[in-house]
């Protein structure tokens, strides 16, 4: 035993030495010549990229993802028929990708609307097998099944059958196992496709990562899009390592169609949601490109690096939101039915006002956000080329529906005061309410959510309303905002597709993001809604209707309509529905912020968070 | 070893296969109890989805049925089934990604800290109240006070950012140093102020004196007789500390951006990726139990004296 022992002692004494002098070693690769300071220390080789998103995807199968960051990856690996492209200007454009030409759709009888695509000659897959039209009508039917249930399955709800496959019994199951797509090769390079209705973003969805290829073969065992050596794409590159939650690596793709214009010969994508140490990456050089910075860095990061630090729109918007159902009148209103409904709409739009949003896009968020006056986010445009959100609302000095500058301030608090007055009793000596509710607020752990919750929290403060607040940790608080058992929440909501119908249409009563709890509960029965389309060409007028009658309805009517201009009406209609029921109160619209070395060139990023590497190319640092 | 010990030994094992079974008991139930589902996002998924969704993982059969089947599969076929947020890795996978680093990490920081800690805590007691006891004192209480993100931080800054020479995430061999030396300070200090106030007990025991007596030579003393019994606390703290570090380093991950288990547990529970909770869940309260026992029966053969029962 004592040898035993002895042996330990030894074994731990020469690993301590090993210890020491591994410490006192000098370390490895020091920079050659003058270290001055964000210098990086390693020249980045000629051809790649080491770029940092997020952490380990869920999933790179195009048709089980639904982050941003994987479908990131996924444009790198995969060609669908349709692509974002930069063109010279700068622009962006959807570009045919896999597809020759981008057709126009042929209108049937029965107002659905038939494509016909040819595949460019040549496509193939990574291992060299050629990419046909039933990969493509495969892939579709694939990530549109039960079978799948991937989270946007529902991306395919245009296309006709989609309808079918998803139709239900009371037990949820399904109605129709044997429905498909109206999706068909009619020969190897031939794919045709027919949709229930037209819809003006057909082509972004043909270049959105669920659309991409996938075959049969490949993608059989589950286990296929999670290895390298198993991993089928056809895009710009192939997955040449993957260390799991760590790196993975991808080479140039020899067998793509447009291997040519591929600049980046390798791109290294670190995985890491650590924002600290993303920048500590890119602060030495590490790193070209991190997705995401500390919020507490932002300031400073603006200053130190005014060309780097990157500001980019994205479509998405931060608002609070109310339950529907929540009593909020005082107990001596003595409202009921259409008149409390209506009192408490005006109420909650009398709230609205007295957030100062230009306060929290310039001292709390700080990163470049711009104060929304709507709901439908910056970004989504009109097809005149417009933009939808300077169009919403009723009011000619400004657009939205409230004022949002700096200077309307003043006015905006005085007739929310003055509103409020109608309804709850105010004490004129400290100039607050004394009869209103205590409200709480809630939002899911976060500093930058619980600093705006603060800052809310301290605007009602000062007209005497008590409102609590209440964090809860991600899921439970998913779970308990989905439930309704909240009175006003933080939300926020981010497109999938440049058409303001996936704002609008998240508000139906059924719906599964419908938070708010529109037609739900008792505000099911509360009709205090009217509808008139008939300006628009429908003959759908209701005079105090539900939600159900009203909203539901416009929404279903909007889905269906083929004109893209009265389409784009209505949808404006739908909005100052959804508004005028005070319900949402938007904040600001969300920004893209990143970072990218200025060593990069010919990046670009779209509207939907996606970022293109391909074309970039790395300068050597001098 | 002797059937006494033998015996205790089986008994321990009993006991923790029982601690494991009370574990993945209650960590099964109380996490289905947790409000949301690993299906929930931002973005809801339909109703069919979700049902078809539940159905193929088997979550729409009732709970005492899901329960049993997962602990048959556990002891039939050591199988911990598919992540349910991953979709295509097994938890089996995961982990063992998540432990080759977090192993290597933790082990080598362990040694690390046990060899020098040993070490510096005997030089300390030999020395006593000179200049080098005293500055090895300041050191480790400053490295025991200090939290690891703390440090974590501090040596990032230095090492990754100011200095540039090393790299500032863990993917790279290069660049577990930092992790490796951020994880080791603690229990390095820990051990050197254990092995220290042991050591000095033991110098002052009689034995030690009638060893000096009789002529001993100082350094037999020290290596003979004073080391071994000085050691029989940092044995017992050595068990429980490997596997702390190796299964308690989420910290030092996020900072460093290591691939470890720590991270991936963390996040399996905010996902609700129910598999992968209870499989992480098992493997680490089978190290920690493992690393007790194995603590325990050095104590024993360390000091003889010692009655397990």
């Amino acid at each position: 035993m004592k040898k035993t022992l002895a042996l330990l002692l030894a074994l731990c004494m020469s690993l301590s030495l090993a210890a020491c002098g591994g410490g006192s070693a000098p370390a490895p690769a020091a920079p050659a010549g003058d270290a001055e300071p964000d210098e990086p220390n390693v020249a980045a080789s000629y051809g790649a990229m080491a770029i940092c998103l997020a952490s380990e995807p869920d999933s790179i199968d195009p048709a089980l993802n639904s982050a941003v960051d994987g479908a990131t990856l996924i444009i790198h690996l995969f060609s669908g028929l349709a692509k974002w492209a930069e063109t010279p200007d700068g622009a962006l454009t959807i570009a045919p990708d896999a597809a020759e030409e981008l057709t126009e759709g042929v209108a049937n009888d029965d107002g659905t609307v038939t494509y016909t695509y040819t595949l460019r000659e040549g496509l193939q897959w990574s291992d060299g097998q050629p990419v046909t039209a039933a990969d493509f009508a495969f892939s579709w039917n694939r990530a549109a099944s039960v079978e799948l249930a991937a989270d946007y399955g529902y991306m395919f709800e245009v296309v006709k059958g989609y309808d079918e496959i998803w139709e239900a019994d009371a037990d949820g199951n399904p109605v129709n196992p044997d429905a498909k797509l109206a999706v068909e090769a009619l020969d190897e390079r031939t794919l045709q496709v027919t949709l229930s209705n037209d819809v003006p973003y057909w082509n972004e969805l043909l270049a959105f990562p669920a659309y991409m290829p996938v075959r049969e073969d490949a993608v059989a065992d589950e286990s296929w899009a999670t290895k390298p050596e198993t991993f089928v794409c056809n895009g710009p590159y192939v997955i040449e390592s993957w260390a799991h939650d760590s790196l993975i690596t991808m080479a140039k793709n020899p067998n793509y169609i447009d291997a040519d214009s591929v600049v980046m010969e390798k791109l290294e994508f670190y995985l890491s949601d650590d924002s600290n140490n993303m920048l500590s990456n890119f602060q030495n050089g590490s790193w070209q490109f991190i997705d995401d910075v500390p919020t507490n860095e932002i300031p400073t990061l603006k200053e130190t690096y005014p060309e780097q630090f990157v500001v980019a729109g994205q479509i998405g918007t931060y608002y609070v939101c109310w339950n529907i159902n929540e009593e909020i009148l005082p107990a001596s209103s003595g409202l009921t039915g259409v008149e409390a409904e209506n009192a408490k709409a005006e109420i909650r739009n009398a709230i609205a006002l007295l957030f100062d949003r230009n306060y929290i896009v310039d001292e709390i968020s700080q990163a470049g956000q711009v104060p929304a006056s709507s709901f439908v986010a910056m970004g989504m445009t009109e097809p005149d080329g417009s933009e939808f959100y300077k169009n919403a609302g009723h009011y000619d000095s400004f657009s939205g529906y409230y004022d949002v500058s700096a200077d309307a301030i003043e006015s905006n608090y005085n007739s929310a005061v003055e509103t409020l007055k109608k309804y709850y009793a105010f004490d004129e000596a400290s100039q607050t309410f004394t009869d209103f509710p205590t409200l709480t607020y809630l939002y899911n752990t976060s500093d930058a959510h619980k600093a705006i919750a603060e800052y809310l929290q301290s605007a009602l403060a000062g007209i005497g309303i008590t409102m609590n607040l209440e964090n809860q940790e991600w899921k439970t608080f998913l779970n308990t905002r989905k439930n309704g058992d909240f009175s006003i929440a933080r939300n926020g909501w981010v497109a999938d597709y440049n058409d303001p119908i996936c704002f609008l249409d998240m508000w139906t009563t059924a719906s599964g993001n419908n938070d708010v709890q529109y037609g739900k509960g008792a505000h099911a029965s509360v009709a205090a809604y009217s509808l008139d389309l008939t300006p628009y060409g429908y003959d759908i007028k209701v005079e105090n209707g539900t939600w159900a009658e009203t909203y539901d309805v416009l929404i279903s009517t909007i889905k269906v309509c083929s004109d893209n201009d009265t389409r784009y009406q209505l949808m404006h209609v739908a909005e100052d529905l959804l508004m005028s029921t005070g319900c949402i109160a938007p904040l600001y619209f969300y920004t893209d912020l990143y970072m990218i070395s200025d060593s990069v060139t010919g990046f670009y990023s779209n509207p939907l968070g996606f970022k293109y590497f391909m074309y970039c190319n790395v300068e050597a640092y001098g | 070893m002797n059937s006494k010990t033998l015996l205790y030994v089986v008994k321990r094992i009993g006991l923790a296969i029982l601690t494991v079974w009370v574990v993945i008991t209650i960590t099964f139930f109380v996490m289905r109890a947790v409000p949301g589902g690993p299906f929930m996002g931002e973005k809801a998924i339909t109703p069919a989805a979700q049902a078809a969704l539940e159905a193929k993982y088997g979550l729409d059969k009732p709970l005492a049925e899901q329960y049993f089947t997962y602990l048959r599969d556990i002891v039939t076929r050591f199988d911990f089934g598919p992540s349910l947020k991953q979709r295509g890795r097994t938890v089996a996978e995961i982990i063992a990604d998540g432990m080759k680093t977090s192993v290597k990490l933790g082990v080598v920081a362990a040694f690390i800290a046990l060899a020098v800690g040993v070490v510096l805590g005997a030089v300390a007691a030999l020395r006593r109240n000179s200049f080098l006891d005293r500055a090895v004192m300041v050191i480790t209480t400053a490295f025991v006070s200090m939290p690891s993100f703390i440090m974590g931080s501090l040596l990032l800054v230095l090492f990754a950012v100011r200095l540039k020479i090393l790299p500032a995430n863990g993917t790279t061999a290069d660049g577990l140093i930092l992790p490796i030396v951020t994880l080791a300070l603690y229990p390095m200090a820990y051990i050197t102020r254990l092995t220290r106030s042991s050591m000095l007990d033991v110098l002052g025991q009689d034995y030690i004196r009638t060893a000096r007596a009789k002529g001993v030579s100082g350094v037999k003393i020290i290596f003979g007789h004073a080391l071994k019994n000085s050691l029989i606390p940092v044995i017992t703290y050595f068990g429980p500390m490997l596997a702390y570090i190796v299964t308690g380093s989420l910290v030092v991950e996020r900072i460093f951006s290591v691939p470890g288990i720590g991270r991936a547990f963390v996040q399996s529970i905010t996902n609700r990726d129910y598999p992968m909770v209870m499989g992480t869940t098992i493997v680490l309260a089978c190290l920690i139990v493992v690393m007790n026992l194995v603590s325990d029966i050095l104590y024993k053969v360390v000091d003889p004296r010692i009655n397990l029962e």
